[in-house]
């Protein structure tokens, strides 16, 4: 039961069909994202995400640990996909299954070895301590397209996220507390997100965001990671169908188009979040803020 | 007391689904249910005219430790007392109950696991009644915490499970039965019966049934109750899906 | 239906609204069980019926049924004598191996039962293909196997468009909007009692008629299959069309109006009407 049911033959050829005729299920043109939505829970990091009918949670955490042998200057940063029988029936709960490892390759590439989160920013005493950060996927509803979907929460998350402040005094690590300190936001480098296109019909077509029904129809996938400066930082195309290089060049352009739409999207539900939260009687918080600004300014002045 | 807040039916790829969330502890679990699906392995063979139920709960930030194991296995135990496995199309096939803790603190590691007990409990069934899985009945629970002062809280605040000297939680069937007794700390067996009395009234109100389940209750005493709260989130639930059935006759 | 009675599961059927005593044997719906049956003797004169599911009591004394208006979508559990559709998934010496719910054990479907199929004229049905089938039998106990077929057995007939099902596409709905389009398509127009509020399959087959109609077939499992090959040209738009507006009606709950709208619009955006 690992595998999602096979499409029978009806459903795949009228897809084929209806895209050869330019026509998508759910009337969406070829390079047209399903409807997104992002929501924020009470807690920072907690991103709820909507693309069509695919849905998730994303809770980012920290916490305080030892940093590698081999790279004492660096923090620690996960991404954790566990695929369970909420989101799809097909999913085993407690055994990992392709669509997992393939989710968590992709993310962990666009998103992590990109270094979009900067790990030297965790760092609290050389080789002593540091910030573990970990993303926690929990996948409610998969109706296709879970890498991009799973990319801009985790993004979205990262940026949401504040992590406790700490202090390093005579050698001691000193944690607060939420409400004792301003909470850190992370050190966001750039902002890659991955954009998948599915391949049909030899190739012919390439749709952005195919929906599960045309994800069982597909012939290959193309997935570019890119940030909003242009820089491709993931491209995959690994089986299915030869693609065009021309279309790879041309897709990517699409793929920089969206990618700005989406960060655009997400800055703008971010500072609707964080203001929201300013409004909320966390009055402290916003003035603590405010006079931070002020301290920063000064400096650069003096 | 600002009451849980429930929807049901809220995910599309599963058989039924529900969310529940404890205002007081911050714990939003969200359940689904995928019944009866062919088990992978043949789990079955022990008992083959029986639905196997498999119980998984996903930490919100942690990898699944000792305390998800614990708290699996005393959730299937009760839901095992109430799903009936032996109706059509139930035997042999799995009752696949997935819970993720997607709101509120982490339980950290070697804290209690009650706390978020009653949570993951009334997301299953409210779930598990969403995907329309046969049910001998349904249940409430609480959790209730003993003060060092003797004071029986219910659904603590973090402080309070702290400090406190024991913690419990107990379910009861809306026939009355004690479906579930776990507890934790000193206690003795005086405390423990006013703690049961307590939780029988939050769940069930002043005047439990009796075992027959035949003693009607008025309406008064049934307010406010668990018992009750489950079945209003299920008439508003019904109520608006068949919309088309009510308005059309 | 004035005042709709929820029960939970373990609720007792009140008396009052169990159909009046009659000779006739008394019907009753999913998420209902029967605890004690009136005999003579008891005192009780009435059935006795627990609910094990959720949901909306619905009584009628004219077919003597009780039922249970449960949670619509929920995992299709096979049913003797309830329309599916199926897919093929192998085939054996003597069987069809199809799906007819996801993660669930195969139903059969033996090779001769469709019609006028006999060892040297028989359908050579591959994977992936898909019948129209009713289900014969859900068998017994543990381990029961559920079997389907094409053909009626008394009649040696396909009643009703059993059979393989070429062309056309599938669509995904809730069971329970199965059971109520299979419900309203099987009724006449006329009887609103059974159409059960739903007018987008007759709005939908008034305002395709003119481009050449389309066949459906609905199965009991949560699937529309709809063919619309007479359209030429706007075959596909209209596949598509319909299938919108049956999941749009689902998903939403419209009300009458609201599907007539839902229809409106959907052919408008294909420039179908």
């Amino acid at each position: 039961m690992s595998r999602e049911a096979n499409l029978s033959v009806a459903e795949r050829e009228f897809v084929l069909e209806a895209l050869r005729q330019g026509q998508r299920l759910d009337g969406r043109q070829a390079d047209q994202y399903r409807p997104l939505s992002i929501s924020f829970g009470e807690e920072y990091g907690h991103v709820k995400l909507q693309l069509g009918k695919t849905s998730l949670v994303v809770r980012i955490s920290a916490e305080v640990t030892k940093p590698r042998d081999e790279r004492p200057f660096d923090g620690l940063f996960n991404i954790n996909v566990e695929l369970s029988a909420m989101g799809s029936p097909a999913w085993e709960n407690g055994r990992s299954n392709d669509a997992e490892a393939y989710v968590a390759n992709v993310v962990d590439r666009v998103v992590r070895h990109s270094n979009a989160l900067d790990t030297e920013s965790l760092c609290i005493v050389q080789g002593v301590s540091c910030w573990s950060i970990r993303a926690d996927v929990h996948v409610l509803d998969f109706d296709g397209n879970l890498t991009d979907a799973v990319c801009i929460a985790v993004m979205t998350g990262l940026q949401h996220f504040r992590r406790p402040d700490a202090v390093v005094r005579d050698g001691q690590v000193i944690v607060y507390g939420i409400d004792e300190r301003v909470p850190v936001a992370l050190n966001i480098t750039h902002k890659p997100l991955s954009v998948t296109f599915n391949a049909f019909n030899e190739g012919k077509n390439l749709i952005l965001d195919a929906s599960l029904k045309e994800e069982l129809a597909s012939e290959g996938e193309l997935v570019i990671g890119i940030n909003n400066g242009g820089e491709v930082c993931f491209l995959s195309k690994f089986a299915g169908a030869p693609v065009d290089a021309h279309d790879i060049v041309e897709k990517s352009n699409v793929a920089l188009e969206k990618v700005k739409e989406i960060n655009a999207r997400i800055d703008k539900v971010l500072l609707a979040d964080l203001s929201r939260r300013g409004k909320k009687g966390m009055m402290e918080e916003s003035r603590a803020e405010n006079d931070r600004e002020i301290d920063s300014r000064t400096t650069t002045v003096v | 007391m600002v009451g849980p807040t429930v929807s049901l039916s809220g995910l599309r790829r599963a058989d039924g689904s529900a969310s529940y969330k404890c205002p007081v502890t911050g714990y939003d679990v969200l359940g689904a249910v995928n019944a009866p699906v062919e088990l992978p392995a043949r789990k079955d063979a022990l008992r083959p005219e029986d639905a196997t139920i498999e119980v998984f709960v996903k930490p919100g930030n942690t990898t699944a430790g000792v305390g998800e194991g614990y708290v699996e296995s005393v959730l299937r135990s009760v839901l095992g007392s109430i799903v009936l496995g032996r109706e059509k199309g139930f035997p042999r096939r799995g009752v696949v109950i997935t819970l993720a803790i997607i709101g509120g603190e982490a339980v950290e590691r070697g804290d209690s696991y009650l706390t978020i007990l009653p949570a993951l409990l009334h997301a299953s069934l409210l779930a598990l009644i969403s995907a329309a899985v046969p049910l001998s009945m349904t249940f409430a629970t609480t959790l209730l915490a003993v003060t060092p002062s003797g004071q029986i809280v219910q659904d603590p605040p973090v402080e309070d499970v702290a400090n406190a000297v024991s913690l419990h939680v107990l379910a009861f069937s809306s026939k009355g039965h004690l479906l579930l007794n776990e507890s934790q700390g000193r206690f003795d067996f005086e405390t423990w019966e006013s703690v049961r009395e307590q939780a029988a009234s939050i769940c069930q109100g002043a005047n439990p049934r009796g075992s027959d389940g035949d003693t009607a209750m008025d309406d008064e005493s049934k307010d406010g109750t668990l018992d009750n709260f489950i079945r209003e989130a299920m008439e508003d639930h019904l109520h608006r899906v068949y919309s088309w059935k009510i308005e059309s006759n | 239906m004035s005042t709709p009675l929820v029960l939970l599961p373990g609720d007792e059927v009140p008396s009052d609204h169990l159909p009046p005593a009659n000779n006739n044997p008394l019907k009753l719906g999913p998420g209902l069980k029967l605890l004690s049956e009136p005999t003579p003797a008891s005192e009780k004169p009435r059935h006795v019926l627990t609910a094990t599911q959720a949901g909306i009591l619905s009584t009628d004394a004219k077919r003597n049924t009780v039922s249970l208006l449960s949670f619509p979508n929920r995992r299709y559990i096979p049913t003797v004598n309830d329309l599916v559709i199926a897919q093929i998934h192998h085939s054996s010496a003597d069987y069809f191996h199809c799906m007819v719910t996801p993660h669930t054990a195969h139903a059969l479907l033996g090779q001769l039962s469709f019609e006028g199929a006999n060892k040297k004229t028989r359908p050579m049905l591959k994977q992936g293909e898909l019948v129209y089938a009713r289900v014969l039998s859900v068998g017994l106990g543990a381990g029961a196997e559920v079997e389907i077929t094409c053909v009626n057995p008394a009649t040696g007939k396909a009643d009703g468009g059993l059979g393989p099902l070429v062309g056309g596409m599938v669509f995904d709905i809730t069971t329970g909007m199965a059971a109520r389009l299979i419900r309203a398509s099987s009724s006449s127009p006329d009887d609103d009692d059974a159409v059960d509020g739903l007018v987008v399959l007759s709005e939908l087959g008034r305002k395709l008629e003119s481009i050449g109609g389309f066949e459906i077939a609905v199965g009991r499992n949560g699937k529309v299959w709809v063919d619309c090959s007479n359209a030429g040209d706007s075959a596909v738009k209209a596949t598509i069309a319909l299938g919108r507006c049956l999941q749009g009606t689902d998903e939403h709950n419209l009300n009458p109006a609201d599907q007539k709208k839902l229809v409106s619009k959907v052919l408008r955006e294909f420039k179908l009407a």
